[in-house]
């Protein structure tokens, strides 16, 4: 392949010096003297039918200028168009404690808040249902009257003869794994400016989204009103990780107090309004079943998953197929029967959160394969290396796969890890663990069905030599406008400081899905290579025209045109805009991307979800240590290899790895939401307890590249894949160091000690030594 | 839910007796490093008239000798209580001021306000709204102890990591109020109830620690499950002593704790053992955070044998 003149290097971030210095602006920092101050008032039962909603006294309260109920909006919202069954402030009934009744608009904070003190609710409560289990029961009350059973959706798949593959295999083994609920927490607490003109009926939303164009349609659709009439903004986003993957509650509470007010409206949830805003990955139970033969080779795989859903839809059903179809690409597996149920509980929704799914199956899925080897005398990377894929294929399920580095990231893990030396010999206490892991590029589906390109990129040639790149890509730290720079310089040949991107203002920028599912590089990335050749092409007719040459003999690169070998001088890049522009003006040329039919996925129910046009492979080798008196477990030492297709910027990959790794091993070890009768337990940075730098272990990263026929210059996701990797490679080392299996997440010290405690009077009971 | 701060007046008196003065004002309440009263008044656990900050008494300052022993004011911050060269001899106060919350948290948190730190508890330290949902509790505007329903009292775990590690060296207190100044031993300063867990009285203020010559070396270990910024689910102090060991233990109940172990000092397992078991009989973890209490009792015992053998 040819040489890279700018991508490929390790670029820091075009965003991130207003990010190190303090400069950047976050949605709750563009409020001004003008700026009303909004609160909402939220439900203290976990389930109950609203019986008195009064706000006289508070819309009566000097320097109210609004009050919102559910009466002020019946339109219900949700991601999904076939499952949309939430409202921004409840109607008639309350799901979870927590959930938005009523908001106001003041102009202070301590009128908003002596406001809602004036609100008179009274809910007659309902039986709740906080687990999966209890809203199952035959007898359980329904949070919706439409969905029996309390079932969101059941899924119901089975490729080749799960039965037939049974037959064929030498062991079989099946267990049951329960992980915790988990949460984002990502930095920025949420926040939305909106702000309504009554003299031209316009709403414009500042807000800290992942999906900008998801919210200008959901607010439209809320509030009724054209969606040219409103403008979307998305200023700087402390993180997401999937909390901001859709429209959310307090978006459309903040339009609604914004238009009833009439002036601007900031809405700044605290840190624990953020945590009951929820969305993260749900509580999952995984009954697991493989088959496999003497050598390794997988026969038939059998899975049952239910997970505890939330309130409302949500993502709910993506999650839940997700979980059953990424059971396939990873490996060759050809007998896979899936039965999933997303079940709906009286706690805030959950919805989508980075490795969107897969990661509670897959980390079942690889502690077992760990076990069985180890029941067959396998080495665990010889048990992976005997259910290979052979790129190209297509799954069983009918996800394409077109480059596959699986097999190089295990040799560079292993031999990394010094693992074939050191597995089994460490000390008592110490161990090694793997695991595989791989992630989609992107849905080759979007949940929002228009008929459109999947991305828009225009690039705008200007009079002063600079390249405007217009993207509606969400940058919410991942370094998505840093890539959409790159590709632009690297197709024109010019210095990245000619490059400026502009980006999320619905206003001027094309629409695009948003950042989710590890879409953007790959399919934003491919419109910005698109938008550039179309403009290097005009650049090129402008510079063959001066040259008096044939275009096709002319090469743009260095910010220079020329013809190799030819006697001409050559062109400076502005003298070739000069003349671009001469010939036509402001040139605007712009590039899509759209998903090719055949990675659309199989053609049955579902199917298209876990469809891509690449996948991502990782493997991963966890070191731990672990204090068998306290329970406490050290991560020592974590290799992490992931095949990326491409690193069109390695700096940014490596970051992207590293925290991957880190958030899976925050779900692994400490990560849970806890709930007291449906309160949030911990909603709060400090008990909720995600690790600490002083926790965060050495993570040696290796970037593989199988350069993807389809990618960006190769290029496939990287923000995601590693993650799943992390917590079953940590469980099968802490199985490495003591000898004991643990089916559930996160391994806190006080459940490890248990298994330990357990493991001993086992041990005892055997006559064997402990 | 709000995080907005209460209105009230902030005093910044120079001497402790107009600090004493200003403390018996209707609805006065001390601020020191402010770490821990700050996060209270954003969630409505505590709503003073006016606050009085020590920072400006120069009396509450500064670690000096004092005979054999040592002197350390109240307004001493963690950050310099852990890097005093003095202090260095009362190892287990250093390695606990060393371990409590984060950096920032300690360039500014005061040895006093760790000593008079409230009680914790999972259902106490929330928002307004959440409490407020769960119906209050028996220590601030409710009724009953969610941890403990039957109880009679409140059962929020004492965190501060400071006191038992001063406890194991025979601190005492310095204490200035209305009816002038006494003093107290630390170990006496504090009651087993999480509601009330401090012997204050109206208007009185911590003013200085004093500690005797080291007896012996000393260590503090902490059961966390971060190495930065968690508050202790349970912490042990171990002083060497000619006997044996003095070892104080706390969040594990609602006020640190001596524990009842004069076994003399024998270098075998047996001793090291019963060491072990003593300490799990004096702690009393209770559900007061999400983490298991008989899990926090054997943890903590555990610490404490292996601080012991590393100590002996």
């Amino acid at each position: 392949m040819k040489d890279h003149s700018t991508i490929g290097r390790p670029a820091p971030l075009v965003d991130g010096i207003e990010k190190v210095t303090g400069r950047a602006r976050y949605t709750a920092d563009l409020a001004d003297r003008d700026t009303l101050t909004a609160r909402i008032l939220r439900s203290p039962v976990a389930h109950g039918r609203i019986a008195r909603l009064d706000t006289s006294r508070a819309e009566a309260l000097p320097g109210v200028l609004a009050v919102v109920t559910g009466a002020d909006c019946d339109v219900p919202y949700g991601v999904i168009p076939i499952a949309q069954n939430e409202f921004p402030l409840a109607r008639d009934k309350v799901r979870y404690r927590g959930e938005p009744v009523a908001a106001v608009a003041a102009v202070d904070a301590g009128t908003a808040e002596a406001a809602l003190a004036l609100i008179a609710l009274e809910i007659e409560p309902l039986p709740a249902h906080a687990t999966a289990a209890e809203a199952r029961a035959p007898d359980a009350t329904l949070l919706h009257d439409d969905k029996p059973g309390n079932i969101e959706r059941e899924v119901h798949h089975e490729f080749g003869s799960a039965e037939a593959g049974f037959a064929e295999a030498d062991l079989i083994r099946e267990e049951t794994f329960s992980c915790a609920e988990v949460h984002h927490a990502m930095m920025e607490p949420n926040a939305t400016l909106a702000e309504y003109d009554p003299e031209r009926a316009r709403l414009t939303l500042h807000s800290c989204t992942q999906v900008p164009f998801y919210v200008h349609l959901a607010v439209a659709r809320c509030l009724q009103m054209d969606t040219s009439r409103i403008r979307v903004v998305k200023p700087f986003v402390g993180g997401g990780f999937g909390h901001r993957t859709e429209t959310l509650n307090f978006e459309i509470i903040a339009a609604l107090l914004a238009r009833k007010a009439g002036g601007k409206v900031l809405l700044r949830l605290s840190r624990e309004e953020t945590f009951l805003t929820h969305r993260g990955r749900p509580q999952t139970d995984v009954r697991l079943k493989i088959g496999m033969k003497r050598d390794g080779t997988l026969t038939a795989v059998e899975a049952e998953v239910v997970m505890a859903g939330g309130a409302y839809a949500g993502y709910g059903l993506v999650t839940i197929l997700y979980a059953g179809a990424l059971i396939h690409g990873l490996y060759a597996i050809e007998n896979v029967k899936y039965d999933g149920y997303r079940v709906y509980t009286n706690t805030p929704p959950c919805g989508a959160m980075r490795g969107h799914g897969t990661v509670d199956m897959r980390h079942a899925f690889e502690c077992m394969l760990d076990r069985m080897a180890r029941e067959l005398g396998l080495d665990p990377f010889a048990l992976r290396r005997a259910n290979l894929l052979e790129a190209p294929t297509f799954t069983a399920n009918g996800l394409m796969v077109n480059s596959y580095g699986l097999p190089e990231a295990l040799d560079r893990v292993e031999a990394a890890s010094g693992w074939a030396e050191r597995r089994g010999k460490l000390p008592r206490g110490r161990g090694l663990g793997m695991a595989c892991s791989h992630y989609v590029s992107g849905a080759a589906k979007p949940v929002h069905w228009t008929g459109e390109p999947h991305a828009v990129v225009q690039m705008r040639l200007e009079f002063d030599g600079a390249v405007t790149v217009l993207t509606g890509a969400s940058d919410i730290g991942q370094g998505s406008s840093t890539i959409v720079a790159l590709a632009a310089a690297e197709v024109l040949g010019i210095d990245m400081g000619r490059v400026r991107v502009v980006a999320n203002d619905s206003e001027v920028t094309p629409k695009d899905n948003g950042s989710y599912s590890s879409r953007v590089t790959f399919m934003v990335g491919n419109a910005a290579i698109e938008a550039a050749r179309a403009l290097r092409e005009k650049l090129i007719l402008a510079a063959a025209e001066k040259l008096e040459a044939d275009p096709a003999d002319v090469v743009c690169e260095g910010e220079s045109f020329f013809i190799p070998g030819a006697a001409q001088s050559e062109l400076p890049w502005q003298e070739v805009v000069y003349a671009a522009l001469a010939r036509e003006g402001t040139l605007t040329e712009k590039g899509t991307f759209r998903t090719p039919e055949k990675a659309q996925g199989g053609k049955h129910r579902g199917g298209a979800v876990g469809s891509t046009m690449g996948f991502s492979y990782g493997a991963q080798v966890v070191e731990v240590s672990v204090d068998e008196a306290t329970g406490q477990i050290t991560v020592e030492q974590v290799w992490s290899a992931l095949d990326v297709g491409y690193a069109i910027n390695p700096l940014a990959v490596e970051g992207q790895i590293e925290g991957s790794v880190w958030m899976g091993m925050a779900q692994a070890m400490s990560e849970e939401t806890a709930w007291r009768d449906g309160l949030h337990a911990h909603a709060n940075l400090l008990d909720y307890r995600f690790p600490t730098i002083a926790e965060s272990p050495p993570v040696e990263v290796h970037i593989v590249e199988s350069i993807d026929p389809l990618g960006p210059f190769g290029a496939k996701e990287a923000g995601e894949g590693a993650l799943s990797g992390f917590p079953p490679a940590l469980v099968n080392a802490v199985a490495d160091a003591l000898g004991i299996d643990v089916n559930f997440l996160p391994v806190t010290p006080d459940r490890l000690l248990e298994a330990v405690i357990k493991w001993r009077r086992a041990q005892k009971r055997a006559g064997g030594a402990a | 839910m709000s995080e907005l701060l209460p209105d009230f007046t902030l005093i910044r008196p120079a001497t402790v007796a107009e600090a004493v003065a200003t403390l018996g004002r209707e609805g006065a309440q001390v601020l020191a490093g402010g770490t821990d009263k700050l996060v209270q008044l954003r969630r409505g656990l505590a709503v003073p008239d006016v606050l009085v900050d020590i920072g400006a008494i120069g009396e509450m300052q500064g670690i000096a000798a004092e005979g054999a022993g040592l002197r350390i004011g109240a307004a001493v911050t963690l950050s310099d209580l852990a890097r005093d060269p003095l202090a260095r001899a009362y190892a287990s106060v250093t390695e606990a001021a060393a371990s409590i919350a984060a950096p920032g948290h300690r360039a500014v948190a005061t040895i006093g306000g760790n000593l008079c730190l409230d009680t914790r508890c999972l259902y106490y330290n929330q928002s307004h709204w959440w409490r407020q949902s769960n119906d209050f509790c028996l220590k601030y505007q409710g009724t009953v102890c969610h941890v403990a329903p039957r109880g009679n009292r409140c059962r929020a775990a004492f965190s501060g990591d400071l006191a038992p590690a001063l406890m194991v060296h025979g601190a005492t207190l310095e204490i200035a109020g209305p009816e002038g100044r006494r003093r107290v031993a630390l170990a006496e300063f504090y009651v087993e109830d999480g509601a009330a867990f401090l012997t204050l009285a109206p208007g009185e203020l911590v003013v200085s620690i004093h500690l005797p010559a080291p007896a012996g070396p000393s260590a503090y270990a902490k059961l966390r499950l971060r190495k930065s910024i968690d508050f202790p689910l349970a912490g042990v102090a171990l002083a060497r002593t000619e006997r044996g060991f003095d070892i104080a233990l706390t969040g594990t109940n609602s006020c640190p704790k001596m524990v009842d172990f004069d076994v003399p000092f024998s270098p075998d397992d047996a001793y090291f053992t019963a060491l072990e078991k003593a300490v799990q009989k004096a702690a009393s973890p209770q559900r007061t955070t999400t983490i298991q209490p008989h899990y926090r009792r054997l943890a903590i015992a555990a610490l404490a044998a292996r601080t012991a053998r590393a100590l002996a």
